[in-house]
């Protein structure tokens, strides 16, 4: 046996440190080279008129997190866009939905992309747009879409920057994206449990959960989302504040501090740890959708909150324990809009499509075209028929839509209640800051109005800091 | 029970003259430690027992409560899975595999190709302060991969090797080479250079004595060397989840990574895809069994 | 020298290069998307992570996480050790076997151990609860997640520090014991004053090898428990992952990892110089 050498003193030869500091300096240099290129922050514009099509082969690229939409847009575009542009091949790359937000936009930063049509999270366009990162494509919507088939809060909160306010859509502001899939939350409920009417009121669902619980030993009265990444536990403080009446911030003034932690926001934390909270399954405090369909599906959950469009393998018998076919479980299964309290808000979520800025002139032609494609009135039937949320109003009132499955009802209602988050180019670490705080709270890692206050406190900070300071995203 | 009870009394006899403490209740003794040495076996190995049969059930079994550790119905469609798309074809999963396999497979041969021969100058020659560019060269190893991760991916973006197969090649290389230099050096030390002297007096340059002499000893070496940078590089997963994102790039273990965080957690598919994963690497590991101890210190400790 | 260019080459453009780069950037409020000229801050970015509450709560469950879990695979690793050198047979098969937590991929260890720790549907509670144990919610309450990160990292490295204790153990000369068996020496004093001391350097670089790589913690805390709850289980690289991606504070992110690299530079020296005299005497 040998033992390890023995290892000097770490000494820096002059040579070394002459070598390092001309390294340095070549570092430097090219560092600052490499810095103006981004400079020019504002977006590149799209032409009005789609530029001529090649017809050679081309394949078109997107990037979203693996889900089952990611999947069906992939199969749904290359049986059907195929017909129209036989040359084009669609390919829907997927990351880890950890990994979403990372990988977008760290391309992004390497002003290269090996994807055409990045598909954003609503929230994520304002960070897009001020990095120059996608296509302007406002003079091509107009030439191009037609805005009024549209519930204008959805074309605005798939596309719009700066944000515009809940509900409605300014018209004269600019257009960075389409939609993709409309989302909202549902809830699911176990008629065989509590009834086939759901509660109508917040408090209502509440008692109905605790009762549920208690007579049914082994089944939690509610499962949603808790965990601390992504925007999970944030979505689920951000729906009960909106439904007793808080805010997330006053966007004029960028204020959230004193906004987000006033009385309505302080009841709203208040429900959900106290009330809330109790009546689910103990250790569900890192769940996000797959835990929450995991315990709907194996029957243990009185009434639960999901995404939509996540929602479609809570049929799948393979997975279930309600039952051997989809009937036998819809048997059990309600979905109903959320129940409504002070207002009647619902969180906004689904996704846009946008032109990545670092395609080539070629491939940002065909993802406008396939955008153009993509809206049209027959186009957005087929894709509900597919499996997807469309955002055209006749495409939801339509027969394919809402016989595509029992969630779809639950969707076209909700369309008009929807509330989205903070649009801003600090969103990520706004909402990073929202999960961790909501996580602890609800894991009695932090009280809740402690929790509250932090949030307010460090989002508040965040919108506050510009650079030239030292020590900026601690 | 026979069988035990000869063994113990057998080993007590031979070993009476040279005994680490058979004196006194020799037998108990030894129960007690084959006894505790059985359950740590059976604690550290239950994971992966649990894995395997995670792997072969159905995934209506796979959340029952209380766990089904025997009555279940035995399934392969989880491994059918991981090779093949549901629609047919290739899935993406094996995709990755073969994306860490040349991932992997060039990066070694890279790292080997460039440190061997430089092992062989650090054994043999007198280089100026040996040492320290010995001890540099370790430390670039022990580097945190998410702070080295920041400017890699700076440099990567300027030459645009971001998103590419390239990148992690070079940068999981240069990972390998320092381990490689350290490890092989220790081999290089062991044949004599005299063998090369001779060669040399012969007639040979000291390129081709190294070639035709020493090389051949030390292939061996070089395969235990390469084994473990090829497992280093195949279970890496900070680089490969921030400089890569596309289907055709990714290697396997940010694609197994994916499988969770869709809607509903196939874990069989998690469980099968693992259990592929790891194969690989157990049968090499266990090819390279003696070189272990110096494998996994980067050379510093050997015996 | 023709055969040790070509790959310090290759560590100059893929280490050195980029730690110059990170160390300029350090200096600087430089973000890697937002673009635009790079401003001098000097020292802000160091004393502002040098002050900050935020990272000093990262650093104590760092230390806390790498204390706990060398520890306890060092006390794990070499029990096993000790006891497998004891046995005369399978003990090749025992090792290999014992090996095997060790050769998966981090991704492996960290996804399938949160399925088995999952409080609703995990094997391990299932097991507890079918002894009457109750469940325990292993990932979700502040301090049970540390504890569980510390299980899971025990349970992957145990095997590392029982390689290299085997090692030790199998040298160690068998005429010692026979002098010390003709003095009738006690056990303890024979694994005390023979055993140890000739296991204990090997053990020592072990446990450097295990501390650095346990202080640079990523993959298993994004992956179990991505930081939770809330940020009681964020490491400083969990840490330094946030700074740099989510609002891509490149500068600060590049002090950061410094300051990281030096801690583990300065306290690696420290700790070979203590081996080092150790060895003198």
């Amino acid at each position: 046996m040998r033992y390890p050498k023995r290892i000097r003193r770490l000494s820096v030869p002059r040579r070394t440190a002459q070598l390092a500091t001309a390294a340095m300096l070549v570092a430097t240099t090219m560092a600052a080279c490499g810095q103006d290129d981004g400079a020019d922050s504002s977006a590149p514009k799209a032409p009005a008129t789609i530029p001529e099509l090649t017809k050679d082969p081309l394949t078109l690229s997107f990037i979203w997190f693996d889900w089952p939409p990611a999947h069906a847009l992939e199969d749904f575009a290359n049986a059907e866009y195929a017909k129209e542009r036989p040359n084009v091949t669609i390919k829907v790359n997927t990351v880890p939905n950890a990994n979403w937000h990372d990988a977008m936009f760290t391309q992004f930063a390497a002003h290269k992309t090996d994807f055409d049509i990045p598909i954003l999270d609503s929230q994520h366009i304002g960070e897009a747009v001020t990095n120059g990162n996608i296509l302007d494509i406002t003079d091509f919507v107009k030439k191009n879409i037609d805005v009024k088939a549209y519930n204008p809060y959805l074309l605005a909160a798939y596309g719009q920057f700066p944000q515009a306010e809940t509900g409605k859509r300014d018209e004269n502001a600019s257009m960075y994206g389409l939609p993709l899939l409309g989302d909202t939350w549902t809830m699911i409920y176990r008629k065989d449990l509590i009834g086939d009417k759901p509660p109508q009121t917040w408090d209502q669902m509440i008692s109905v959960a605790e009762k549920c619980q208690a007579d049914h030993p082994g089944v939690s009265g509610l499962a949603f989302h808790q965990a601390n990444g992504s925007d999970a536990a944030a979505v689920t403080y951000n729906t009960v504040n909106g439904v007793y009446g808080g805010n997330l911030w006053n966007a004029k003034e960028r204020k959230i501090e004193g906004v987000l932690n006033d009385a309505a926001g302080q009841e709203a934390m208040d429900v959900l740890v106290n009330k809330m909270k109790p009546l689910t399954a103990k250790g569900s405090g890192n769940w996000f959708i797959d835990e929450v369909n995991a315990t709907v599906a194996q029957g243990k959950a009185c009434i639960a909150f999901n995404w939509i469009a996540a929602s479609g393998g809570l049929l799948d018998p393979k997975q279930s324990t309600l039952g051997t076919t989809r009937e036998q479980i819809l048997d059990k299964l309600g979905f109903a809009t959320l129940p409504s309290q002070k207002t009647n808000l619902v969180p906004l979520g689904g996704m846009g499509m946008h032109v990545s800025a670092y395609s080539s002139k070629a491939n940002q032609a065909e993802a406008l075209n396939f955008i153009k494609w993509f809206e049209r009135a027959d186009i957005q039937k087929k894709w509900a028929a597919a499996g997807g949320v469309p955002s055209r109003t006749d495409a939801l009132a339509s027969p394919e839509f809402l016989d595509a499955g029992p969630f779809n009802q639950v969707y076209a209602d909700s369309v008009p209640r929807m509330r989205d988050m903070w649009n801003v180019p600090e969103y990520a670490r706004l909402v990073d800051i929202e999960n961790t705080n909501v996580n602890a709270a609800l894991n009695g890692a932090k009280e809740p109005e402690d929790a509250l206050d932090d949030i307010a406190k460090e989002q508040q900070g965040v919108l506050d800091s510009g650079s030239g300071k030292g020590g900026g995203g601690l | 029970m026979a069988v035990s009870v000869d063994e113990a009394v057998s080993t007590g006899s031979v070993r009476d003259h040279t005994p680490p403490a058979r004196r006194f209740g020799g037998r108990g003794r030894s129960v007690l430690e084959v006894a505790l040495l059985t359950v740590l076996a059976v604690v550290m190995l239950f994971p992966v027992l649990w894995m395997i049969e995670t792997s072969i059930k159905e995934n209506r079994d796979v959340y029952a409560i209380p766990a089904k550790f025997f009555h279940f119905t035995v399934t392969l469609d989880h491994f059918k899975d991981v090779f093949a798309a549901p629609g047919g074809g290739r899935s993406d999963l094996s995709v990755a595999f073969l994306n860490s396999l040349l991932v992997a497979g060039a990066s070694t041969v890279l790292a080997t190709v460039l440190g061997v021969p430089a092992a062989w100058a650090y054994s043999r020659f007198a280089v100026k302060a040996k040492k320290d560019q010995l001890f540099f060269i370790l430390s670039t190893r022990f580097m945190p991969p998410v702070v080295v991760v920041i400017p890699i991916f700076l440099m990567y973006r300027d030459v645009g090797l971001i998103d590419s197969k390239l990148g992690l090649i070079l940068i999981y290389a240069a990972y390998n080479v320092p381990f490689t230099i350290w490890m092989m050096k220790g081999f290089v030390d062991e044949v004599p250079a005299e063998y090369e002297d001779a060669a040399m007096l012969d007639g040979y340059t000291r390129l081709q004595a190294f070639r035709r002499f020493t090389l051949p000893l030390l292939l061996p070496g070089i395969a235990a060397t390469a084994v473990f940078a090829l497992i280093f590089s195949w279970n890496e997963f900070v680089f490969a989840i921030f400089l890569t994102s596309s289907d055709g790039v990714r290697t396997a273990p940010p694609a197994i990574a994916g499988l969770i965080g869709g809607t509903t957690v196939d874990w069989g598919l998690v469980a099968a895809a693992s259990l592929v994963f790891a194969l690989p690497v157990l049968v090499f590991a266990y090819l390279v069994r003696k070189h272990l101890v110096a494998g996994v210190t980067l050379g510093a400790v050997r015996r | 020298m023709a055969f040790i260019s070509p790959a310090l080459l290759l560590l100059l453009a893929m280490s050195v290069f980029p730690l110059l780069w990170a160390l300029y950037l350090s200096f600087t409020d430089y973000s890697a998307t937002r673009g635009g000229p790079a401003h001098f801050v000097w020292f802000e970015n160091y004393t502002a992570i040098l002050t900050s509450a935020q990272v000093h709560t990262r650093a104590l469950t760092t230390l806390i996480y790498v204390v706990g879990a060398v520890t306890l695979q060092t006390a794990l690793g070499f029990s096993i050790a000790y006891l497998i050198s004891r046995r005369t047979h399978g003990r090749g098969l025992l090792t290999t076997l014992f090996l095997v937590p060790m050769m998966l991929s981090p991704v492996v260890v960290g996804l399938f151990w949160r399925f088995m720790l999952d409080a609703q549907f995990g094997v391990i509670n299932s097991m507890l609860d079918s002894l009457g144990l109750g469940q325990v919610e292993w990932l979700t309450q502040q301090r049970t997640a540390l504890i569980s990160l510390i299980v899971v990292d025990t349970w992957q490295w145990t095997p590392f520090i029982m390689l290299i204790a085997l090692a030790g153990l199998t040298a160690v000369p068998k005429y010692l014991y026979e002098a010390a068996s003709i003095d009738r020496a006690s056990e303890w004093f024979r694994f005390r004053t023979i055993t140890l001391p000739l296991v204990w350097p090997l053990l020592l670089i072990a446990v450097l090898f295990r501390a650095i790589e346990a202080f640079r913690l990523f993959d298993l805390v994004y992956i179990l428990t991505s930081g939770g709850p809330g940020v009681s289980t964020e490491t400083l690289s969990f840490h330094v992952y946030k700074v740099a991606f989510l609002g891509f504070n490149t500068g600060t992110a590049s002090a950061y990892g410094i300051l990281m690299v030096l801690v583990v530079i300065v306290l690696t020296q420290l700790y070979l110089r203590y081996l080092n005299k150790l060895k003198e005497d």
